[in-house]
């Protein structure tokens, strides 16, 4: 069996009397688009920092690739990480600091000026390579961070907060550059946007104070296979639906506006039923605005993580989307 | 896989191209060599009005220009005597005696200074790499020994052509205003004297690179770097002033360990001496970065 990526088992790290990591467990598998989700100060940079050596714990393990801890001779280049606030250096020219770190992860010179040259073509810097890093806007810098973590095609990317200060258009580059290099590379993405996470990974893990709350696929998370959301824009015909779908479980919010479909995984196809439920809702002329499949990662999260954020916030949790309640 | 050193030379091209291009080698550049010609220029106009001075007080003609006079003295056996007892060693100052004057000033120059501006400039080196974050983008791809390494080497070869263009501007300076000035000798002597100040100042380099290590704040670090520099100076003058029999003779040990307890050793032209001596602060410089990388090794980035 091929050992996982990453694998971090009861991980800790202390920052002073502030515990960072609490015994953080994790396994990224190889070839995956993981997503790290988490609250501020959760330990999502903290994990990262760690995997690459940066920071030392205090107990726990890291394994890359089922060959040990970090170890800068036997995985440079084969494992990189875009620091959060990390600041380039300002003087140097994009085009030389690029090929600078290709050289220190062990790339001959031809192969690092390759790797150079492909990295700015993805970020869309190749016509920057000459200007110094000051003269670049905070976007393009944070392209330029992007490209050195792409440098050489390593086997694990660590991506702390990858689109922050990236313009739409960029944004949905690198996304589509991620999801091209899914399975070819481990790619782990630390982000607050999580409907991008959604999107883009293949599997996610929530991270509440230091502690793994949960780690899945993001169709087991989302329950994407067993979960239908209407969005509708009337009293929904529950009757209906129930005759027309009788394997069916609904629920419906407080409000009325959303509706969802619960069936189990080896039930119906979520086509049919979807198809059932429409006839049913367009025929007793219930307005649907929006159908969806699965709930959304945010909504799970919230719910993981609940009780964590109680006890971080003194039981004062809000969730951003209401309790559904059974019909 | 590459190797330690191999990944230490590409830090150190890189920390001189830095240098370079952040424009910190030209200012050590211009600072060593606009230094050395100011500090030289001083020198000569101060000799030649001593030498006016004595020339009008044995009533012969003053020289229009200087080093005429010294040259002469420099050569007087009776003058010869009473340096050597002035010196109190005679060895020594018969070897400084056999110098050219302008090549002694420029040893006493960079002797004196180089040491301050090694301090000044190099303290917060990593310490600035470490506070703005750009270390993290290096160190997941080299280790952190070759990486400081690294540094070392490519600060000490900046260093090595800033005392050489310093030895250049003292030379330059020589042979436009010196009456008598020899220029193979004193370039030939200069260039001992340059080599002998690199060797010197790389212990406080290693000094440098120690306290740039254990802080984070390049601040921090460039007035920690004038303490240590002063608190060595002080240990090294103190254990010269009290060694003697007993256990003071252990204060000639803990004057070893500073870089100025080697200082007058490299004064001296015999090997006996000198090798000694620069070996003692290579080491030196070797084991103040190791104990500074004893704590960088293990720390947060």
């Amino acid at each position: 069996m091929t050992a996982p990526a990453l694998e971090l088992c009861g991980v800790v790290k202390r920052y002073g009397r502030l515990t960072a990591l609490d015994g953080l467990d994790l396994t990224v598998p190889r070839g995956a688009l993981f997503g790290l989700v988490g609250s501020n100060g959760a330990g999502k940079t903290t994990a990262m920092a760690l995997s690459v050596g940066l920071l030392h714990g205090h107990a726990g393990s890291v394994n890359l690739f089922g060959e040990g801890p970090f170890d800068p001779m036997r995985h440079a280049g084969r494992v990189t990480l875009l620091p959060q606030d990390a600041r380039l250096p300002l003087h140097a020219r994009v085009g030389e600091l690029l090929g600078w770190y290709a050289a220190l992860q062990g790339l001959p010179p031809h192969e690092a000026a390759c790797a150079v040259e492909e990295a700015l073509e993805w970020v869309h810097l190749a016509d920057r390579r000459l200007a110094p890093v000051r003269t670049l806007s905070h976007g393009m810098m944070r392209r330029v961070t992007i490209a050195q973590a792409f440098l050489g095609h390593p086997e694990l990317v660590l991506l702390d907060e990858p689109m922050s200060g990236l313009d739409p258009r960029e944004a949905a580059r690198v996304r589509r550059i991620l999801r091209r290099r899914r399975a070819a590379q481990t790619v782990v993405i630390s982000s607050h946007d999580l409907r991008e996470l959604e999107t883009l990974c293949d599997t996610a893990a929530f991270v509440e104070r230091g502690r793994r709350v949960r780690q899945d696929s993001m169709e087991a998370l989302t329950c994407r296979g067993r979960t239908l959301v209407y969005h509708i824009g009337g009293p929904a015909p529950l009757a209906e639906l129930r005759v027309a779908c009788p394997e069916v479980g609904w629920l419906s919010s407080p409000d009325g506006g959303r509706l969802t479909a619960q069936f189990a995984p080896d039930g119906p196809a979520a086509e049919s039923v979807n198809a059932r439920a429409l006839q049913v809702l367009l025929r007793a002329g219930t307005g649907v605005l929006e159908i969806r499949r699965g709930a959304s990662l945010e909504s799970e999260y919230l719910a993981a993580t609940r009780d964590s954020a109680a006890a971080g916030e003194g039981g004062s949790a809000e969730l951003e989307t209401p309790p559904l309640r059974a019909i | 896989m590459r190797g330690f050193f191999q990944s230490s030379g590409i830090v150190a091209r890189q920390e001189w191209a830095d240098a370079f291009r952040s424009r910190r080698a030209i200012v050590l550049l211009v600072l060593y060599f606009a230094g050395a010609l100011a500090a030289t220029l001083i020198f000569i106009k101060v000799l030649h009005h001593v030498e006016n001075q004595v020339e009008s007080a044995v009533g012969i003609s003053q020289s229009r220009q200087a080093g005429a006079s010294t040259s002469a003295l420099w050569r007087s056996h009776s003058f010869r005597q009473v340096l050597i007892g002035l010196a109190g060693d005679e060895a020594l100052a018969r070897d400084l005696l056999s110098l050219p004057p302008l090549a002694l000033f420029y040893g006493w120059l960079s002797f004196a200074f180089t040491p301050l501006l090694v301090i000044l400039l190099s303290s917060a080196r990593i310490a600035e790499e470490v506070w703005s974050g750009s270390v993290r983008f290096a160190l997941f791809r080299v280790p952190r020994g070759s990486w400081v390494f690294g540094k070392l080497t490519g600060q000490a070869a900046q260093l090595l052509v800033a005392l050489l263009a310093s030895g250049a501007a003292a030379w330059i300076m020589g042979w436009w205003r010196l009456a008598g000035f020899d220029p193979v000798a004193n370039a030939l002597v200069i260039l001992l004297f340059a080599l002998k100040a690199w060797v010197y100042a790389f212990a406080w380099l290693g000094v440098a690179m120690a306290v740039s290590q254990l802080l984070t704040s390049p601040t921090l670090a460039s007035v920690f770097g004038l303490v240590a520099l002063m608190a060595l100076a002080a240990i090294s003058g103190l254990a010269a002033a009290f060694t003697g029999p007993g256990w003071r003779a252990a204060l000639d040990l803990v004057r070893m360990l500073t870089p100025g307890g080697h200082e007058a050793d490299l004064w001296r032209l015999d090997t006996a001496h000198a090798v000694p001596a620069v070996l003692f602060l290579l080491a030196l410089g070797l084991a103040y970065t190791a104990v500074g990388y004893a704590r960088f090794g293990r720390r947060d980035l």
